[in-house]
């Protein structure tokens, strides 16, 4: 999987800034997409492209157990979040729904990426490929059922007793 | 080794157990409001899934709620759609709902122990993150989205990866139950530990300090364990927490068998281990303010506004943020937090928008009125909170003091319904997240207790409630 990096180099970038409280009443999730990262960002929905990857800090998704928020990011384009760490709730909404890949990085991967670096998540090797600067980085390996429930497209398409 | 009170919960609830990753978990209450269910309910419609326990299932309306007279309309045409929504669902699958004009409406949080849904020993979820709430009766309460409602709503159960154990002790006794509260002690914690201090985890609160509080009070702090990025936090219930859910509505029939059965279960035992410790002495604490984005940048009433150097201890990363934090706040490093001047008072939310907030806000503001440049709401965390408030008078202190009066809901907590701020407003709030925009856009948040915003009320800026006589 390939991407291009937008990247917000701070930590606890919450839901409320991921999507505003009042956007929560949109059922569409296109029109949804159109406000997402508002908070933070306003020019996010003009820049962002389909297959685009977040890069941030620590406790990425902080606050709200809103699925709004990975819904929002997703069908803004957004394939993967790599970020220090997440908050628990918005990591499981982002692989409940296979949302997007939340991708947990070490140090020197985020000060090693920058904005605009085309980068490639090789999931069965745990690697973050940095293409635009030929560095390889170790991602921190999904558990066993989160890497079966990424595979099958969400929880609802997964099956404990299918193996 | 023993158990904690988390473990036992944990282990009397397992129904699918596997060696490595996630267990099953059975859900004894599943709360429903009208924002994170609308598509989980779809989802059921569309695999022709029914809801597998309705009984066990009950429904609110709370966070698009227009908190004015409850005899008008809703005007806003996609509030009033996702309200219809749930009703629509709770009647299609026989689930019982407390709607907008019921007695019983209210904060999800506070509703649950108020009816008597909440219970120890019990798990307890709700697609939203202040679920933790309920830890406050020895329940284990998390919060959850959508694609989990409809798990829960579909199957009573849930996949979840054992949380690791983290207790927080709290030492000491405060000198000043009126001025120094339970909000005052859950900032203090977030402050030392962080927004992340309790990722992974589930928090069990101890000591003097816990032991002490009213239930009001210890749901207040049990709330707030999610703004440390915990799973939940936990209190082991004593006589407080039997007495609070003797008589409610939903009270179990067999209820003193069952006070048997947890007075000496559900509690942690002495020879077990937590994965992680931390202690706070509340001998010395002060009231709390947050001057910046998040639960973690606060400081006491009594201190200025930090640098950015101070704050981080040399993370670049947490410096950025306290500098992108003042200037959002539009506050200067050294400002002595008691100049800070305000624009609005919110008193509500599911943190502080109890019968015993109000009461001790009353307290502060009785017989004065509200600083010339400042509007004050109150927004009772329920409809019986509302009534019970009212049949002590306590609407008439506040509606003397000028400030408004309103019916049960989030209100202002989260900028969803008609009650925000304005951009570049400043809010002494007695909510739970100061994080940009989320009390309305361009919105200032400062978290404090119910004391603290009644008192700001007054002076129009920021005032050590220490200093007043509220006994």
């Amino acid at each position: 999987m390939k991407g291009n990096i937008i990247k917000y180099a701070r930590d606890n970038i919450d839901t409320d800034v991921i999507i505003p409280g009042q956007y929560l009443k949109i059922h569409d999730y296109a029109e949804l997409a159109t406000h997402a990262m508002e908070g933070l960002d306003p020019d996010f929905h003009s820049k962002v492209k389909e297959g685009d990857f977040i890069l941030s800090g620590k406790n990425f998704g902080c606050g709200s157990s809103r699925e709004h928020a990975p819904i929002a990011l997703s069908h803004s384009g957004v394939k993967a979040v790599l970020a220090l760490s997440f908050a628990r709730i918005f990591y499981r909404n982002a692989v409940d729904g296979a949302f997007l890949l939340p991708i947990e990085i070490d140090q020197d991967a985020y000060d090693g990426i920058s904005e605009g670096d085309e980068i490639e998540i090789d999931i069965s090797q745990n690697e973050v490929k940095n293409n635009t600067k030929h560095q390889t980085y170790k991602m921190k390996p999904f558990s066993e059922i989160i890497g079966k429930i990424i595979e099958v497209g969400g929880l609802f398409k997964y099956k404990p007793d299918s193996d | 080794m023993g158990d904690t009170l988390f473990e036992k919960v944990w282990k009397s609830h397992v129904v699918v157990e596997q060696e490595s990753g996630p267990s099953l978990i059975y859900i004894d209450r599943h709360l429903v409001h009208e924002v994170t269910s609308p598509q989980a309910f779809d989802g059921l419609r569309m695999n022709n899934r029914k809801v597998r326990r309705p009984d066990l299932t009950i429904a609110t309306m709370d966070h698009n709620v227009p908190t004015n007279d409850r005899s008008l309309p809703i005007l806003d045409q996609t509030s009033s759609i996702q309200i219809q929504t749930l009703e629509k669902n709770c009647n299609d699958f026989g689930i019982t709902l407390f709607d907008i004009n019921s007695p019983n409406q209210g904060i999800v949080h506070v509703i649950g122990p108020q009816l008597g849904i909440t219970l120890p020993g019990s798990t307890i979820v709700c697609g939203d993150s202040h679920t933790s709430t309920h830890g406050a009766f020895g329940a284990l309460a998390l919060g959850i989205g959508t694609s989990d409602v409809e798990h829960v709503l579909a199957s009573q159960t849930m996949w979840l990866e054992k949380p690791k154990t983290f207790e927080i002790k709290v030492d000491g006794k405060i000198k000043n139950p009126h001025a120094v509260t339970a909000k005052d002690i859950v900032l203090s914690i977030i402050k030392n530990i962080g927004t992340g201090g309790g990722t992974g985890t589930v928090i069990e609160y101890r000591g003097q300090g816990i032991s002490d509080l009213s239930m009001e009070q210890r749901m207040t702090i049990c709330n707030m364990s999610i703004e440390a990025g915990a799973r939940a936090g936990m209190i082991a219930p004593d006589e407080k927490t039997f007495d609070y859910l003797r008589d409610r509505k939903y009270t179990p029939k067999n209820y003193e068998s069952l006070v048997e059965i947890w007075r000496d279960s559900l509690k942690t035992d002495n020879d077990a281990k937590f994965e992680k410790e931390f202690t706070l002495d509340i001998n010395d604490i002060a009231p709390q303010v947050s001057w910046g984005t998040n639960p973690g940048m606060t400081c006491d009433v009594t201190e200025s506004i930090p640098t950015p150097d101070d704050f981080s201890n040399g993370d670049d990363n947490q410096k950025k943020g306290a500098q992108k934090a003042l200037d959002y706040m539009d506050l200067k490093s050294g400002t002595p937090v008691e100049e800070i001047k305000i624009d609005r008072v919110f008193i509500g939310s599911c943190t502080n928008a109890r019968l015993e907030d109000l009461i001790e806000a009353s307290k502060v503001i009785k017989g004065q009125k509200i600083s010339s440049h400042v509007k004050a709401m109150v927004v009772p965390g329920s409809q019986m909170v509302k009534k019970q408030a009212e049949e002590m008078g306590l609407d008439k202190i506040f509606i003397e003091s000028n400030f408004e009066w309103r019916e049960a809901g989030c209100s202002m907590c989260l900028g969803m319904n008609p009650d925000i701020l304005s951009p570049g407003e400043r809010c002494a709030s007695t909510s739970n997240r100061n994080f940009e925009g989320r009390q309305g856009t361009g919105g200032r948040t400062h978290l404090v207790s119910p004391v603290m915003a009644a008192a700001a009320a007054i002076a129009g800026h920021f005032v050590d409630v220490r200093k007043l006589d509220l006994n």
